[in-house]
């Protein structure tokens, strides 16, 4: 069996694994357009910042491919797949053919529409080739601006900052990380900023990015100027569906794929940023951009491509960040334009610790939890789950709450928690009672 | 793959696995030692009072060491990893950004004040130990409430009849 993953980043390393742990003879040629694509997107802003040195960003070691006995296709880009022909089509004209394919495409920083975003000192903050060339400038940065005040746009802020630039945040929106968290815990985050020098300036978009062949500013609809040598654009991203535009493969925001991470051809999968999974919260599909869902529908593409069965039970919206040293965990419903929900609890014990839960009918279909986050999990598991917690709920935000809590939940239930751990416990309960 | 449980009838919620837990952690592996160097030893374990029908009885929880396990996956660095069937967090490579804590169904992952991630490793330092003692919590439990070995090991265990102290 011959197997092509496109994409070398957390789905495509998670595929090519497990793929060769089920089947230690078959084929795997990994395609990846950047040199060297074995490090970790997420810690690009710690190499920014100078927290971690280059060889610190590795996920894998540099023996990887021969390790695993994965043919490595790097610097090259795959421009088309043609799912009757079972051929990917690179940039150099080559052809390959495969039994099965899994597109692990990753996404791309999107960028506004607005002039001079070819000058030099424009950005989007995704590779570590960004954060090699944003360091090569530096000599000659005093002043950042940052357009867009999502989860992006802040590490980038934050690593600037660690380097003694100048930083504006310039938010479109009234609020800082919309997506992930609502107006009081962005306020939160907005002072916290402030206070570690970083300006703030929200309602503000950009008209146009000013200057000759080198960035000196960036003027905003509202007119005013912000001078500046450098511009990262944190405008979020969209997923990279370039090799399958215009093919039987099924597309929305990204590639549809089913509980087997497969797409709408049969030997053809996708999983990662590019891929558009079942919400089990909004109960639709939805593309969750996230590198923890990335691991685990590779992992799931990777087995059934090995023709051993293995099921995806969807993603939920989540994410974790700790900015200076304040940490702060989201899922589900947190954002600050979620509306679908009948009932919210929140709690507020400290000026730096807020807490929210966001319940439909009798189920948590969110929360936020900034500044005492130990619990994160546990929620985030029964807003997984989809459980009833209808005695539980004013417990779920106290510090002492805690997983023996949640047993009562689980007890009996061996169809809704089918993993080993769970299934130990339901049957220790049955014993002991 | 041998690991920790916890039969709820025999725990009493003494907190001498928490405590034995947190010292073999320290950098000392001694108690006054360890608080007269200033150090506040954490641990890995917590017992907590669980909801049974009518009655409350008790369970020492730390990680269940899942596989596959989900603070594996939710881990950027690579730093939370399975070494044969234990998963382990890497301290040199964890930068902190809760992904792991984030991932749990346990609630079994600590964020530390350092930055790094603690949790169940199996008490590595005490490899080669035998019986009881190989696991600092194991050891110290004064009614033999947690149980080192394989899950049908301790099923039958939870089968025999409880004598009550």
């Amino acid at each position: 069996m011959k197997n092509i993953i496109i994409g070398s980043s957390a789905a495509g390393i998670s595929a090519a694994e497990a793929l060769r742990r089920a089947d230690p003879t078959c084929e795997i040629v990994m395609i990846s357009d950047e040199p060297n694509p074995l490090y970790s997107r997420p810690l690009i802003s710690y190499y920014l910042a100078g927290e971690l040195p280059e060889e610190r960003i590795y996920y894998r070691p540099p023996d990887f491919y021969e390790r695993n006995r994965i043919e490595a296709r790097l610097g090259r880009r795959a421009v088309r797949v043609e799912p009757r022909a079972n051929r990917v089509i690179l940039d150099n004209g080559e052809e390959l053919e495969y039994d099965n394919l899994l597109l692990a495409t990753g996404a791309v920083p999107v960028f506004p529409e607005i002039e001079g975003l070819e000058k030099r000192g424009v950005f989007g903050f995704r590779t570590l080739k960004d954060a090699k060339e944003m360091l090569r400038l530096l000599p000659e940065v005093k002043e950042a601006v940052v357009l867009g005040g999502g989860l992006v746009g802040l590490k980038a802020a934050v690593g600037l900052r660690a380097r003694g630039v100048e930083v504006t945040v310039a938010v479109g929106s009234p609020h800082l990380l919309s997506q992930m968290i609502d107006a009081r815990a962005s306020e939160i985050y907005g002072e916290l900023l402030e206070a570690h020098g970083i300006k703030v300036a929200t309602g503000m978009e950009p008209a146009k990015i000013l200057g000759d062949s080198q960035v000196t500013g960036v003027l905003m609809r509202s007119g005013e100027e912000l001078p500046c040598q450098l511009v990262v654009v944190g405008k979020g991203v969209r997923a990279n569906l370039e090799p399958v535009e215009g093919t039987e493969v099924r597309y929305d925001y990204g590639i549809i794929i089913d509980e087997h991470c497969r797409t709408n051809i049969p030997n053809i999968y996708a999983a990662g940023d590019v891929a558009q999974s079942y919400d089990v919260v909004r109960g639709e599909h939805w593309t969750n951009a996230l590198w923890p869902c990335a691991v685990e529908q590779g992992r799931v593409a990777g087995l059934n491509m090995a023709a051993k069965e293995a099921v995806y039970r969807g993603s939920i919206g989540m994410n974790s960040v700790q900015l200076f040293d304040l940490p702060v965990i989201s899922a589900g419903l947190a954002g600050l334009r979620e509306r679908d929900f009948d009932e919210e609890l929140i709690v507020q014990p400290a000026p730096r610790v807020y807490k929210r839960l966001v319940l439909r009918g009798d189920r948590v279909v969110g929360f936020i939890l900034v500044g005492e986050i130990e619990n994160a999990g546990l929620i985030r598991s029964l807003v997984a789950k989809g459980v009833s917690v209808a005695g539980l709920k004013d417990q779920l935000l106290r510090e002492s709450f805690g997983f023996s809590e949640v047993l009562p939940l689980i007890e009996g239930r061996s169809e809704r928690f089918p993993e080993r751990e769970y299934q130990e416990l339901i049957e220790t309960m049955r014993l002991v009672s | 793959m041998e690991r920790i449980f916890c039969d709820l009838r025999r725990c009493l919620a003494c907190g001498a696995c928490e405590l034995a837990c947190a010292v073999e952690h320290s950098s000392s592996k001694d108690l006054f030692r360890a608080v007269l160097e200033g150090e506040a030893p954490v641990g890995r374990r917590e017992v907590q009072a669980a909801p049974f029908g009518s009655v409350s009885l008790n369970i020492s929880l730390a990680c269940h060491h899942c596989d596959p396990a989900p603070c594996v996956d939710a881990c950027i660095t690579g730093a939370m990893h399975h070494e044969d069937g234990v998963v382990l967090v890497d301290q040199e490579r964890c930068v902190g950004c809760w992904m792991c804590v984030m991932a749990c169904p346990f609630g079994a992952i600590t964020p530390s004040k350092l930055k790094v991630a603690l949790k169940c490793d199996l008490c590595p330092d005490r490899e080669g130990k035998a019986g009881r003692a190989r696991y600092a919590c194991v050891e110290a439990c004064p009614t033999e409430a947690l149980f080192a070995g394989e899950f049908v090991e301790f099923k039958r265990l939870l089968e025999e009849e409880v004598v009550p102290y």
